[in-house]
């Protein structure tokens, strides 16, 4: 496992909690590393099916698929483990990292050519301090703190570990299930997949 | 009990057998150009061999560069799509396009912050300059000499062949003289202004490495060092000349040994851009990759065949074991089911 912690203290994500407010994309286009841009992504599932939302950060795999089939070798890992936007020399824009990243993080922007990405804020996170999203949160989707913070006022345990299809893949950010002895969230076999189906049957009656 | 170990050359030979012809082929270029040496200036030697050990470094790790799997496939994908029979004319001129304003003009750079396109293009112009009147004196491709018996009326030989005559004491004179000045003035700017940047900018100063620093202490040495050399000739008459010319010469040679293993680099990953422009051309004429989970196409079929093909290479396998990839579903509802799993592990759906 990668080492959550970062100056002492760890990014955790639970979607489950997101209600959606935006808070985090406002904030994220305040951050010192990429000011005006909000690289934070903020989904609808089925406005229609649930209310549930889905926010993605940079989870910070352990090997990171994007930095992998960059092609440019632009997308580095620093001494904390924090996956760092494209170096902005040498990014040729291809978004290869945009279509292969699992977790479908990295932002590809036409007019600078380049790709940005989540890098929790280091400008912030390096020294302690919130990145921008987690200090907005209202409902503490988005959470940055000491483990034994999290220990005392958080329900849940903490699993570092995806799996799509065969891959395995590891991250640095935590997210939140009851049982951590199911093992790591497997997205194929876990995502229920009712909210892709119509609930209204709208879609059978258009023409 | 001993083990036999046999050690693994890690020297890329066929990388480093392409390094050594550059070398090659420069030294004969050198020696024909320069009629045979004649007109070589035996004093900027050092700077030569400063040059020939960049080339072979920068060959070796351009192609060392290109193996890596994503490299190597979008460099041969650009090239084909460059090639693609009936567009090599169209493509031809759309590349002279991309030259003008993608490598020469760097408009994408002004659209990440102007300061940065003003002190990049400062940079640039300034080192292109400096290259376009030193390379050619090293390698003794051009030399000036004076028109019979005047003293102040210079000619220009290219190759050896004559060109234009000047007065050394006409304004054309005073530009031609100083044009080493004029880039190291373009280039301290440029580097003054990224300080600037550098120095202030909170977003900047998280993420940078010494390598920023070493990019522009180097750039800044040469540029100095090299007008140290001017103000001996014009105000100290020439005291310190010979020690401020071997100053000059140390930091160029150093500038341009850090060429291939630093940041400045990206000077020969950069033209990749453009093949990722026909790249995406291609891309976008061809079929559409459709979302799995939503149908939606959300990128060119080619790229996502592309990425299954060397994601494998580079250690990764998103096949679910039932003929599908996660790699054909969309980033957006990737991002979705990452939350649908979670959701479901902490007690259900919302």
């Amino acid at each position: 496992m990668a080492n959550p912690l970062i100056a002492g203290k760890m990014f955790v994500i639970d979607q489950s909690r997101c209600i959606g407010c935006e808070a985090c994309v406002q904030a994220c286009e305040e951050c010192g590393t990429h000011r005006g841009q909000s690289l934070i992504h903020l989904e609808f599932i089925d406005r229609g099916a649930t209310t549930q939302t889905a926010p993605m950060v940079c989870m910070h795999c352990e090997d990171p698929t994007c930095a992998e089939v960059c092609p440019a070798d632009a997308i580095k890992q620093n001494e904390d483990g924090v996956v760092q936007s494209a170096l902005k020399p040498r990014c040729i824009g291809c978004s290869n990292c945009v279509l292969a990243c699992p977790f479908g993080v990295p932002k590809y922007f036409a007019l600078p050519d380049q790709m940005m990405k989540c890098d929790m804020c280091y400008d912030r996170s390096s020294v302690g301090l919130k990145p921008m999203c987690a200090s907005v949160c209202p409902s503490q989707a988005l959470w940055f703190g000491t483990p034994e913070e999290f220990d005392a006022t958080r329900r849940g345990e903490l699993v570092f570990e995806f799996r799509f299809g065969n891959q395995l893949v590891p991250t640095k950010l935590a997210t939140v299930v009851d049982h951590r002895d199911d093992g790591p969230i497997d997205v194929l076999a876990e995502a229920p997949k009712r909210w892709q189906d119509d609930p209204f049957g709208l879609e059978e009656d258009a023409p | 009990m001993t083990v036999a170990v046999r050690s693994r050359s890690t020297v890329d030979r066929r990388a480093a057998g392409f390094g050594v012809a550059a070398v090659v082929v420069l030294l004969v270029l050198v020696y024909l150009g320069s009629g045979g040496l004649r007109w070589f200036d035996a004093a900027l030697a050092g700077y030569l061999i400063g040059v020939l050990m960049a080339v072979f470094a920068v060959v070796y790790r351009y192609l060392v560069w290109l193996q890596r799997p994503p490299t190597a496939r979008l460099n041969r994908r650009g090239w084909e799509a460059f090639r693609r029979k009936g567009r090599v004319g169209h493509n031809a001129v759309g590349l002279a396009g991309l030259v003008a304003t993608n490598l020469l003009a760097q408009g994408f750079i002004r659209h990440r912050s102007a300061a940065r396109w003003a002190a990049h293009q400062l940079v640039f112009w300034g080192c292109l300059l400096a290259a376009a009147v030193t390379f050619p004196l090293t390698f003794g491709w051009v030399h000036f000499e004076s028109v019979g018996q005047e003293a102040s009326q210079y000619q220009a030989y290219l190759f050896g062949v004559g060109t234009g005559t000047f007065s050394a004491t006409s304004a054309l004179g005073f530009v031609i003289f100083h044009l080493l000045n004029i880039s190291a003035f373009l280039v301290i700017a440029g580097v003054l202004v990224f300080l600037y940047r550098r120095t202030r900018d909170p977003g900047a100063l998280a993420v940078e490495r010494s390598g920023d620093f070493v990019a522009l202490a180097g750039l800044f040495a040469v540029s100095i060092t090299g007008l140290f050399l001017t103000a001996s000739t014009l105000w100290l008459q020439g005291r310190y000349y010979s020690f401020l010319t071997n100053l000059h010469a140390l930091t160029v040679i150093l500038g341009l040994l850090y060429i291939p293993f630093g940041k400045l680099f990206h000077i020969f990953q950069r033209p990749a851009n453009l093949g990722v422009h026909f790249y995406r051309d291609e891309g976008a004429s061809g079929p559409q990759q459709r979302c799995r989970e939503c149908d939606r196409p959300y990128a060119s079929a080619i790229q996502v065949a592309d990425l299954e093909d060397v994601l494998p290479m580079v250690g990764f396998d998103f096949r679910d074991g039932a003929g599908g990839n996660w790699q054909e579903v969309c980033p957006s509802c990737r991002r979705k089911l990452v939350t649908a799993a979670q959701v479901a592990r902490v007690g259900g759906f919302g």
